[in-house]
C-alpha cells in the first residue's frame, strides 16, 4: 500500500485499510499491530464504524472485534505520520504474516 | 463415577492418571486502602510484578521448543496484554486515585476490561478476555510472592490446570501429556490450539475440575463430547476405550484412504477437488487426496496494492499452480471483485447495495484492460498442465458473449504476437444467480461446463445475507428452493452433456453431500481440510441410498421436514463419520491466518 492512498486532512493523516484475515483481527495480529503501531513516535488510531481505539493497546484493538472483511481507518497524527500508517497498511495487506 | 462437563477443543479420547500443573490462586485477594505515604511504593510493587512476570515471558519465549514455535506467537500477545496501558497503567491510577492496594486495583483493571469483552457479539474476540485473565492472574501470583516453577511429570498423564499458560508450553513436557483438561477457557483458547498441534484431546471450561479431581486420580477425557469422566465404572471404561480405538482408527482410517478416488460401493465416480486462494495450499490439497483445483480464487493478487498485477506476475502465479498440480485439472475463477472483496487500485465503489451492483464479471467488463490482461495471463499459462476458466456472477447470455469475445481478443492478440496459449483451454461459468439457474439449458449450449456456487445461489435465492445475524438463521443450504435450483442446473447440464460441478460450502457438509451424489454430479470441490472425511463419506455410500434420499428430498415441502429427514437418514447411514467427522471440523482458531 502506498503513500498514494494516504490522505491528508485536519487532524493528521488517514489511511482506508480492510482486515483480510480470516479470523479477523484477532489475537495474533491484534499483537503486531500494537507491537507495530508503538515502534512510531506518533500517536496511531483505528477506526471502525463509529469507535475510534488506541491502535498501540492490543486490549482496545480486541475490544473492537474487527472480523474479517471489515473496513478500518488508520489515522496518524504526530512526527512519522505517514511512515507509520504506510508500514501498518503493509502489515494489513500481507494479513500480518 | 461422575461425569464433569466442559466444552470440548480437540477430538479424541485419553484414558490416564490426572496430574495438575497448578491450581487457582490461593484464596481471596488482599484487599486494602493504604495511607498516602505507601501509594508511590505501592505502584512501584505493581511494576514489579509486571516487569517479573514480562521477563518470564520473555525467558520462556527463547526456551519454547520447535514444534510448538507457533505458540511464540501467542506468548507475544500475552505479552502485548502485560505491556497494555489498558492494563498495567489502569491498575496504577487505581492504586493512585482510590489509595488502594496493587491487588485490588489489578482486580479492578481487570473487572473493567471484562465488562468491555462481554459486551461484544463475536465469541472469539469475547474469550479474548481469558487471555486478559491468565496475564493478570500470573501478575497476582507474583504479587503474591510466588514464582514460575512447575513440577517434572514421572509418567504420561492428564495434565490438569486452572489454565495453561503460553509461558507454560516452553517447561512442558510434551511427550509426556496424554490430555489437557482447564478450568478456564473457551472454544477458542489457546489450550484448544497447542492440544491439536500435539494431537491430544482437550476439554476446557470444566469449572468443577479443582474440587472434584486430585492428583493421581484415574480419568476419561473425552475430546468429541467434552467431557471427564472420574473414577469410570469397569463398563464404562470397556466402553471408553472402545470408542478411542473407534476414533483413533477412523482417524488414521480417513487419512490412509483419502488418496483413493471418490466412488461409491457401486462404482458411481464424484471427482473430490480443492477450493484455494493461494499457491502455498496446493502441498494440503495434495496430501489430503484432492483430485484436482475445482476453484483458484484469484482475487488474492488484486486486493490492497498500488498497482495493478502485470500480465507477467499473473501468468508466473497461473504456471506455477498449473505446473504443480499437472496432470490434476485446476479451474482459474476470474477476478471475482466487488461486493466485500474490493481491488485496492479501484477502491470501494460508492454503491448502496454491493452485493447487486459493480462486481465480478460485471466490474471486468467495465474496466476491459484490467480483464483482458488476466486472460492473457491465463491463456498463456495454460500450455503448461491442465487449465480451464470460468467466469463468476454470469446472469444470462450477453454476459457469456461478451466474456467470451474478450477471450477471443486475447487469443488474436497472443497469436499476433507469437505468444503460445492452449487454443482448447475449456471455458465455464458460475452457476450463482437465480436468473442463470432458470435459463440453465441456455447457458449450456454455451459453455464447457458449469460449476454452482451454493453460497452465493443460497443468498440470493432467499434474499439472505448470511453475516447478518438478524437473519443469517435463515440461510439454509437444504431449503426445497435450493435443492431444486441445484438439480435443475445438474440436469441441465447433463442434457447437453457438459460437466456439473459444486464449489460452495455445501460440498464439505456430510448432510448435503449424499443429495447431491443422488442427482450425480460429476465434481465437488471444498476445503482441502474437508476432503479425507468427505471422501470416506463417498466411499461408503451406495448410489442407490443417494438416489432415494434425493427422492425424499425433493418430495418435501419445507426445510424443517427436510433437515429432520436428511439428518436421521445420515446418522442411520454413516454413525461413526458424523460422530467423529464434525469434531474434526473446525471450531478453530486458526493462527496460520
Amino acid at each position: 500500500m502506498g503513500a498514494d492512498d494516504i490522505l491528508a486532512d485536519k487532524s493528521g493523516y488517514s489511511l482506508r485499510v480492510r482486515v483480510l484475515n480470516d479470523q479477523g483481527l484477532h489475537a495474533r495480529p491484534a499483537a503486531r499491530l500494537a507491537q507495530e503501531a508503538q515502534k512510531f513516535a506518533c500517536d496511531v488510531h483505528l477506526r471502525h464504524d463509529e469507535a475510534e481505539v488506541d491502535a498501540k493497546s492490543i486490549l482496545d484493538i480486541l475490544t473492537m472485534a474487527a472480523g474479517h472483511g471489515s473496513e478500518l481507518e488508520l489515522r496518524a497524527q504526530g512526527p512519522g505520520a505517514v511512515d507509520a500508517l504506510r508500514h501498518l497498511g503493509e502489515l494489513f495487506r500481507n494479513r500480518f504474516r | 463415577m461422575a461425569t464433569l462437563k466442559g466444552i470440548p477443543v480437540s477430538a479424541g479420547i485419553s484414558i490416564g492418571r490426572a496430574f495438575f500443573l497448578n491450581r487457582s490462586g490461593a484464596g481471596p485477594l488482599p484487599r486494602q486502602t493504604l495511607p498516602e505515604a505507601l501509594v508511590g511504593p505501592e505502584i512501584a510493587r505493581l511494576e514489579r510484578a509486571f516487569a517479573q512476570f514480562g521477563l518470564e515471558i520473555e525467558q520462556a519465549r527463547e526456551r519454547i521448543p520447535a514444534e510448538l514455535r507457533e505458540h511464540t506467537l501467542i506468548i507475544d500477545s500475552h505479552l502485548m496484554i502485560l505491556k497494555d496501558p489498558k492494563l498495567s497503567g489502569v491498575a496504577k491510577r487505581y492504586i493512585q486515585t482510590l489509595g488502594i492496594n496493587a491487588e485490588w486495583a489489578l482486580d479492578k483493571a481487570v473487572a473493567d476490561l471484562e465488562k468491555a469483552f462481554e459486551a461484544l457479539d463475536d465469541p472469539y474476540f469475547r474469550d479474548r478476555i481469558q487471555d486478559v485473565r491468565t496475564v493478570s492472574g500470573r501478575v497476582q501470583a507474583r504479587l503474591a510472592g510466588q514464582t514460575a516453577e512447575t513440577r517434572a511429570i514421572e509418567s504420561r498423564v492428564v495434565l490438569m490446570a486452572h489454565d495453561v499458560s503460553p509461558a507454560d508450553t516452553a517447561s512442558l513436557q510434551t511427550d509426556k501429556i496424554m490430555a489437557l483438561v482447564t478450568v478456564q477457557g473457551g472454544k477458542t483458547s489457546h489450550t484448544g490450539i497447542l492440544a491439536r498441534t500435539l494431537g491430544i484431546p482437550a476439554v476446557v471450561g470444566v469449572t468443577e475440575l479443582e474440587r472434584e479431581v486430585r492428583d493421581g486420580d484415574l480419568v476419561v477425557v473425552d475430546g468429541l463430547r467434552g467431557v471427564v469422566v472420574l473414577s469410570p465404572a469397569e463398563d464404562e471404561l470397556a466402553r471408553l476405550s472402545d470408542l478411542k480405538y473407534q476414533f483413533e482408527a477412523y482417524q488414521a482410517g480417513i487419512m490412509r484412504g483419502c488418496h483413493l478416488p471418490g466412488e461409491t460401493i457401486d462404482g458411481y465416480r464424484l471427482k473430490v477437488k480443492a477450493n484455494i486462494e493461494m499457491l502455498d495450499e496446493v502441498a494440503t490439497v495434495v496430501n489430503n487426496g484432492g483430485e484436482g483445483i475445482g476453484l483458484y480464487r484469484t482475487e488474492y493478487s488484486y486486493m490492497n496494492r498500488v498497482k495493478l498485477p502485470t500480465e507477467e506476475e499473473l501468468y508466473q502465479e497461473y504456471l506455477d499452480l498449473a505446473t504443480i498440480m499437472s496432470p490434476r485439472r485446476v479451474t482459474l475463477r476470474t477476478l471475482d471483485a466487488g461486493a466485500d472483496k474490493f481491488v485496492s487500485t479501484l477502491g470501494a465503489l460508492d454503491e448502496r447495495n454491493p452485493a447487486l451492483g459493480l462486481r465480478a464479471i460485471r466490474l471486468c467488463m467495465h474496466h476491459p484492460d484490467i480483464f483482458k490482461t488476466q486472460l492473457r495471463a491465463i491463456l498463456r499459462a495454460s500450455v503448461a498442465g491442465n487449465i480451464s476458466v470460468m467466469f463468476p456472477m454470469i446472469s444470462g447470455l450477453r454476459e457469456i458473449r461478451q466474456a467470451k469475445a474478450m477471450l477471443a481478443e486475447a487469443r488474436a492478440e497472443l497469436r499476433q504476437e507469437g505468444l503460445r496459449f492452449n487454443a482448447e483451454l475449456p471455458v465455464g461459468i458460475m452457476m450463482e444467480l437465480p436468473s442463470a439457474v432458470m435459463i440453465a439449458e441456455v447457458l449450456a449450449r454455451e459453455v464447457d461446463f458449469f460449476s454452482i456456487g451454493t453460497n452465493d445461489l443460497i443468498q440470493y435465492s432467499l434474499g439472505i445475507d448470511r453475516t447478518n445475524r438478524y437473519v443469517s438463521h435463515m440461510y439454509q443450504p437444504l431449503h426445497p428452493a435450493v435443492v431444486r435450483s441445484i438439480k435443475h442446473v445438474v440436469d441441465a447440464a447433463h442434457q447437453a452433456g457438459i460437466e456439473v460441478s459444486l464449489c460452495g460450502e455445501m460440498a464439505s457438509d456430510p448432510f448435503c453431500v449424499p443429495i447431491l451424489m443422488g442427482m450425480q454430479i460429476d465434481c465437488i470441490s471444498l476445503t482441502p481440510q474437508a476432503i479425507p472425511g468427505i471422501k470416506r463419506i463417498i466411499r461408503q455410500a451406495t448410489m442407490d441410498d443417494c438416489k432415494n434420499l434425493l427422492k425424499l428430498v425433493l418430495e418435501s415441502p419445507s426445510v424443517t421436514r427436510t433437515n429432520a429427514l436428511v439428518q436421521e437418514t445420515i446418522f442411520r447411514q454413516f454413525p461413526d463419520e458424523l460422530m467423529f467427522y464434525s469434531s474434526l471440523l473446525d471450531r478453530d482458531e486458526n493462527p496460520a491466518h
